[in-house]
């Protein structure tokens, strides 16, 4: 046992020494086909192909044809034809940023990644981030990881319960799992930085995405009035390095030579175009104003779009101080001013007008709202507020 | 920490999935296995899979513990009331047009290492801690298939039965099913 433990104890030190930052942007040769191994591994093959069988029939899959295709090629274009073949994409509708692989090459995508995301690039650089973790096989790593600190855990609990001797064990292999992790993300980081140094992307992406997601949780937190992270170091429980972390060494890594390269945001902005209403809806209903303020500002740029114009006033409608409603009115007119042919900006105007006092000009509003949607669900309550007399 | 075991699985499937079709003889119904489906009809019966345990859950909850009843519920309870439903939307469920009642089943099982089973007798003899090496949980219900109503659920948090070999399939399934209504009074082989 007391061998077993300073084993553990010199390895974490090692670690801490030589941190994984081996900076070579060779992708290694393709193994081909893989088939999982030993217990471990088929077991939890086993499980991922539950969880696919489970994703394939989930109401949260977006199964449109057109956008699976571009999520695909984008994949493909990134690591390659051949590496992309063993692996099935599916695209979740789950508004927050981020992306999933699994062991047995079940790739999840979710709506909120999407939606952040500004070029074809960036989009490559998650992608090829999460693909890297699927050729060097984390997740049966992890798992044999996890299950050695745990047994020794459970070990020196006992030890400790017996003996009563404080001991530092728990901490060292704690923080030994944890860091374990955050240097999979790192060697993953790498790797898929090295995929897009081999495609024709832009690899300066891949570092620009954590400075924005750095931007939205501060922004987030300023909303909620709460403190934000800290980005110069890594928390004792954190299972990603910091962004700030991810975003120095993936810019540094990034070739300056081939900074010119094309990152196609038109073509990525024409593919998520069918896709942004229903994106920004649900960002919109995560209550989280600062941060979706930060996530419509980032994807407006320089031109508000009528749909981006229409998520503001909804998200200042939803917070509804009184001078939120002169805002969100604002934003709604906006919006109308450059597509007037869609019905849920009048009634949003309708309602933030009444509520905020002005009636006529509201009901006004809300008329030409059921005049455009006479069946909408919420119809009936409509025509109610307009007949009422106030 | 829980390790998955495909063949574990894939053996306990195969002997719960025969033990079934031995016990069919019992229940006094012709039992027919639901169709493999593909497409639209998947996503159907994925969601009626996930209600029916959201519904389970809350029947082993709210109902069996009696202490713990809800409180719109806690009037009709006192009657010995079993109201659950579906809703009548279980008639497209696949398979449903040739069937009068949903079967539902469900168990999971975890085994423990040796070296935990070890750790699990020192740490009760040493510190008197009570170690988990193991679970072995079950559910069964049966359903209406014309109004949703459930008519029957069966559950129990810690099940006998070893159910990677064909005996303790047995076992378990008959433990599942016991006072199944209708059932006629035949034990299964193995039960006790």
């Amino acid at each position: 046992m007391n061998g077993r433990l300073s084993v553990t104890a010199v390895s974490l030190l090692l670690a801490v020494a030589a941190p994984a930052q081996t900076e070579n942007l060779a992708v290694p040769p393709y193994q081909g086909v893989y088939e999982p191994q030993g217990v471990d591994e088929r077991g939890l093959w086993m499980e991922a192909d539950e969880t696919e069988r489970s994703a394939r029939d989930s109401g949260l899959l977006i199964r449109d044809q057109t956008l699976n295709d571009y999520v695909r090629s984008v994949l493909c274009r990134t690591v390659g034809d051949d590496r992309c073949r063993n692996v099935r994409i599916y695209i979740l509708r789950i508004p927050s940023f981020n992306a999933t692989m699994f062991p047995n090459g079940m790739m999840t995508v979710w709506s909120g990644l999407l939606l952040r995301c500004r070029t074809e690039a960036e989009l490559a650089s998650v992608l090829g981030h999460e693909f890297a973790h699927f050729e060097r096989r984390h997740t049966v790593n992890r798992f044999r990881r996890t299950r050695t600190a745990t047994d020794i855990l459970a070990w020196s609990a006992l030890i400790g319960a017996v003996t009563a001797q404080p001991s530092n064990t728990d901490l060292l292999v704690i923080g030994g799992l944890f860091r374990f992790n955050r240097d999979q993300e790192r060697e993953a980081d790498v790797l898929g930085l090295a995929y897009l140094t081999r495609s024709t992307y832009r690899p300066q992406g891949a570092s620009e995405i954590w400075v924005r997601m750095m931007g939205e949780v501060d922004a987030s937190a300023l909303g909620r009035a709460q403190r934000s992270r800290r980005y110069d170091r890594a928390p004792f429980f954190a299972t990603h390095p910091t962004e700030l972390e991810r975003a120095t060494y993936l810019r540094s890594l990034a070739g300056p030579d081939i900074a010119g390269r094309a990152d196609n945001a038109e073509a990525y902005a024409a593919a998520m175009r069918p896709w942004t209403r229903i994106f920004l809806e649900d960002q919109v209903r995560l209550n989280d104003f600062g941060g979706t303020e930060f996530v419509l500002a980032q994807s407006a740029g320089n031109r508000w779009t009528a749909d981006l114009l229409f998520a503001r006033g909804e998200l200042y409608r939803m917070r509804g101080n009184p001078r939120d409603l002169v805002n969100a009115a604002d934003f709604y007119r906006q919006s109308i001013t450059q597509d007037d042919g869609r019905p849920e900006a009048f009634r949003g105007l309708g309602l933030a007008l009444m509520r905020a006092r002005s009636t006529e000009e509201g009901k006004a509003a809300l008329r030409r709202y059921l005049e455009l949607k006479p069946d909408a669900p919420d119809a009936p309550m409509i025509r109610a507020l307009v007949d009422q007399a106030f | 920490m829980f390790e998955p075991n495909a063949d574990w699985t894939a053996q306990a499937r195969e002997n719960i999935g025969a033990a079934l079709t031995q016990a069919q003889a019992t229940l006094g119904n012709r039992v027919i296995v639901q169709p493999d489906v593909v497409g639209e009809a998947a996503q159907i019966q994925a969601d009626y899979m996930a209600l029916f345990s959201a519904i389970a859950g809350s029947v082993i909850n709210y109902q069996f513990f009696v202490g713990n009843r809800l409180p719109t519920k806690v009037r009709d309870n006192r009657a010995g009331a079993f109201e659950w439903t579906m809703g009548p939307g279980v008639s497209a469920i696949p398979g449903a047009s040739d069937a009068d009642y949903a079967l539902f089943i469900y168990t999971e099982d975890h085994y423990g290492s040796t070296g935990r089973k070890v750790l699990q007798i020192l740490a009760a003899v040493s510190v008197g801690v009570a170690v988990q090496t193991g679970l072995h949980k079950g559910y069964a219900g049966l359903v209406d298939l014309r109004t949703g109503n459930l008519l029957w659920l069966n559950a129990d948090m810690a099940m006998g039965g070893e159910v990677r070999t064909p005996e303790g399939a047995q076992r378990r399934v008959a433990q599942l099913l016991e006072d199944f209504p209708g059932r006629r009074p035949v034990q299964a082989a193995g039960a006790r």
